[in-house]
């Protein structure tokens, strides 16, 4: 398995920043933005193999890539990693064989069999800044559970770390947005809480709720997979179906967006500057337009195609079909949608790039403002 | 087109106001800015004092922190967002401003370069001791030079064709005329109108505002005071409706669009309930606070002064605020009616949390149906002309649709 990633590259996270070429080259754009898929080189192990990337997870100003087989660690690359590739600094020591990690801007979340333990990455420390004991999960239990989910509860990226949840919620899987959860049950049911300003609850009103709360628009379907954004959220159902809803103010939710036309207009007007040109209304219909999408709208990503994966940056949305293909959506002014430029779309495109490579797309996770997606070679997958 | 020389002269007036070096120019903040973004500011003042960076990549690290900090404005509520980040947002825009204007020969960059002054002014906290308002001063110059030499032909027309508006006043019923009193002394107002908490319009108090005198508010003045700066403007009929939004225009596209209504736009704009005279320091030359306003408890400092500024038919539905308010009519004129907090239950206020203030019933189209009580409710009412200033106790329910171009100043105050 091979991982590519496009977008928000100011720290090197994607494609580690060369000294020399960083600071007098005359295309800083193109080293802050990476427009195409570019392949992330692995960590090297003790044994100097490379080792192999099971994982990534991303924040801001940075990536985790998680090693979880055999030697497992987690490499760090971006703000405050060294700027060679060879080695992402105290990480990978104190990360020595975690089963889970998250990054947020501020901690590192390290799971271990019988511990979690949180890392400030703003102060250089010998421990981490917060730890706590885990029971071990009985085989019962069902499957092991990924971050932020521990035995119990979830753990939150600001204290208090821990959090716990009801066990008749039978929480299978959570996804954390900026001020907003939703909750993935046994059960296949969805839950919400948390900020609603921008409709991300998906309840139909713009109103915050304390306490998990089921969305009752999905009731009847069984939902396999969720995410968020920072003000979205979407979920797959078991038939690959796409589920959208929340703010879609750069077309995030591949709904039509008129922020988004809006802003593109003035692009385009703008480098027609000095012409004294005026600027068509490309959609003189009765275009519906989306600002707020308050409960659960399916969202059709391809034309008789299903949903195998999907993950959501603060303002875009990438989707991995069965067939292999990514999509891509929302907000692209760093390079995240990769499709080779430099905007925004609020419809979901292919990245051509792997199908062109040959390549079958089977994992996608996103940071803020970039996507990291990992590939087989199509014979592979094929056969 | 403005040649480079000029460009130069411009950056040279900027970086005079800038403090002289990187030691001297602030970035602190606390925890709750990332390191990461820290040091992107960082990068961005260092750029600001050296001269190896590109132009391109001042632009980038500048947008990278509007960007984040727009992001952290807008997750949960406005009023819970740190300081801060509004701090953080004004910074972005201080270096935005400085890599338009650093090398970029063209003139496209000033306007450009005045919008994001205003969006930091809007969003952003003061920095600096409020540099972006300096900086804004000086590229609002730049851009007054430049329109100097421009035909004042379209002026002319513009004023004929405002003249074509005809005032439908309804007829104002001498038993529910708001009363009418002539420069009242501060105890004869305390006593008969603030105290009772009776409306009351006030004549003769502000005549001699420049306003209304010296620098008449002109749709001519304001293009020339304002012109270039951005503003939000309501659009659509009124705040209740679906449709109704807000978006960031200049005045003179506000003025355009929505006063001359050149391209033909259909629907309302209103720049409404915005504290233009903080943004604009000039107009607030034009206007002077009420003497009354002395009666309440706050410091002059914490009176909240507004500009209602729109053409004909804008309605601002029934709605009550905290606060007393003057109202003072500039330009054009506007009918008000007005509802004691008394007859709140005749009133039928919205039962959301956000519109709790304001009334389901339209006042002048009133549903008699659904609303049955809401005939039965005594009111006030009145038109509000040039120089006359009403007096809106705190809590009383207010109706306003302007009858004509309007330009009107309130003053909240406690």
């Amino acid at each position: 398995m091979r991982w590519f990633g496009f977008g928000f590259n100011a720290f090197g996270q994607i494609r580690v920043r060369g000294r020399a070429t960083s600071a007098a080259s005359g295309d800083v754009a193109a080293e802050v933005k990476v427009i195409g898929p570019t392949e992330v080189t692995g960590h090297e192990g003790r044994s100097g193999r490379r080792l192999k990337t099971c994982r990534i997870k991303a924040s801001w100003s940075r990536r985790a890539s998680l090693h979880l087989n055999g030697d497992s660690c987690v490499c760090l690359a971006g703000f405050g990693a060294a700027t060679s590739d060879e080695s992402c600094g105290v990480s990978v020591v104190v990360s020595r064989g975690c089963t889970d990690a998250s990054i947020g801007e501020l901690h590192l979340t390290l799971v271990f069999p019988d511990r979690i333990e949180s890392w400030d990455l703003q102060k250089k420390e010998e421990t981490p800044s917060w730890s706590m004991e885990l029971e071990p999960q009985s085989e019962s239990s069902g499957p092991p559970l990924n971050l932020p989910l521990v035995t119990g509860g979830y753990i939150a990226t600001k204290p208090p770390f821990y959090r716990s949840l009801s066990p008749h919620l039978k929480a299978k899987s959570l996804a954390l947005g900026a001020e907003h959860a939703i909750l993935l049950c046994a059960t296949g049911a969805v839950y919400t809480w948390g900020l609603g300003s921008h409709g991300q609850l998906g309840h139909g009103g713009l109103t915050s709720e304390e306490e998990p709360r089921a969305v009752e628009a999905l009731w009847g379907m069984t939902m396999s997979s969720v995410a968020t954004g920072g003000w979205h959220s979407v979920c797959i159902s078991d038939g690959g179906d796409l589920y959208v809803w929340g703010w879609n103010e750069s077309g995030q939710l591949g709904l039509p967006s008129r922020g988004l036309r809006k802003a593109l207009q003035q692009q385009s007007s703008q480098q027609a500057a000095g012409a004294a040109c005026q600027v068509a209304d490309s959609s003189p219909g009765e275009e519906v337009f989306i600002s707020i999408q308050a409960f659960p709208a399916l969202l059709d990503v391809a034309p008789s195609c299903e949903i195998r994966t999907v993950s959501c940056g603060s303002r875009h949305t990438a989707a991995v079909t069965t067939t292999g293909d990514l999509y891509t959506w929302g907000w692209g002014e760093y390079g995240q949608l990769g499709h080779q430029k430099l905007i925004s779309s609020d419809e979901p495109k292919c990245v051509e790039f792997f199908r062109e490579q040959q390549l079958h797309v089977v994992d996608v996770t996103c940071g803020t403002w970039n996507t990291f997606a990992a590939v087989i070679a199509e014979e592979v997958a094929s056969s | 087109m403005k040649t480079c020389s000029s460009m130069a002269t411009l950056w040279s007036k900027i970086s005079d106001v800038l403090p002289p070096g990187e030691e001297q120019f602030p970035l602190q903040f606390s925890d709750t800015v990332e390191s990461s973004l820290v040091d992107v500011l960082k990068r961005s003042r260092r750029q600001l004092y050296g001269d190896a960076a590109s132009s391109s990549s001042r632009a980038i690290d500048a947008q990278i922190i509007l960007d984040f900090s727009w992001e952290k404005l807008n997750t949960g509520t406005w009023r819970h967002v740190d300081k801060e980040w509004r701090r953080v947002y004004a910074y972005g825009c201080l270096f935005k401003v400085a890599a338009l204007c650093r090398e970029g020969p063209s003139a496209d960059n000033v306007p450009q370069a005045v919008r994001t002054c205003d969006m930091g002014l809007l969003m952003g906290a003061a920095i600096m001791d409020n540099i972006l308002q300096v900086i804004v001063g000086i590229l609002q110059g730049e851009v007054r030079k430049s329109s100097k030499e421009e035909d004042d032909k379209t002026e002319q027309v513009e004023v004929k064709r405002l003249k074509i508006e005809c005032p439908r006043a309804p007829v104002i019923r001498g038993e529910l005329a708001v009363p009418r009193v002539k420069c009242p002394s501060l105890e004869s107002f305390n006593t008969n109108h603030l105290l009772p908490l009776k409306p009351v319009i006030l004549e003769g108090i502000i005549d001699h505002w420049p306003a209304l005198n010296g620098h008449r508010w002109s749709i001519e003045y304001l293009r020339s005071v304002a012109g270039c700066r951005t503003v939000p403007v309501e659009v659509g009929s009124r705040y209740t409706d679906e449709e109704w939004s807000q978006t960031l225009l200049t005045v003179d596209e506000f003025i355009d669009r929505y006063i001359l209504n050149e391209d033909g736009v259909t629907g309302l704009g209103y720049l409404a309930q915005h504290q233009l005279f903080d943004q604009i320091p000039e107009l607030k030359e034009d206007i002077r606070l009420p003497d009354y306003c002395c009666l309440g408890e706050e410091d002059e400092d914490d009176i909240t002064v507004n500009a209602w500024f729109g053409p004909g038919g804008t309605v601002s539905p029934l709605h009550h605020d905290p606060q007393q308010n003057f109202l003072a009519q500039v330009v054009g004129s506007k009918y008000i009616r007005l509802y004691s907090p008394e007859d709140t239950d005749k009133l039928y206020p919205h039962q959301s949390q956000l519109l709790h203030n304001t009334s389901q019933v339209e006042a002048e189209n009133p549903d008699t149906e659904r609303f049955p009580d809401f005939a039965a409710a005594p009111y006030l009412e009145c038109v509000l002309r040039p120089g006359d200033v009403l007096f809106i106790p705190v809590r009383h329910w207010h109706y306003v649709r302007s009858l004509e171009l309007s330009f009107s100043v309130s003053f909240w105050w406690s």
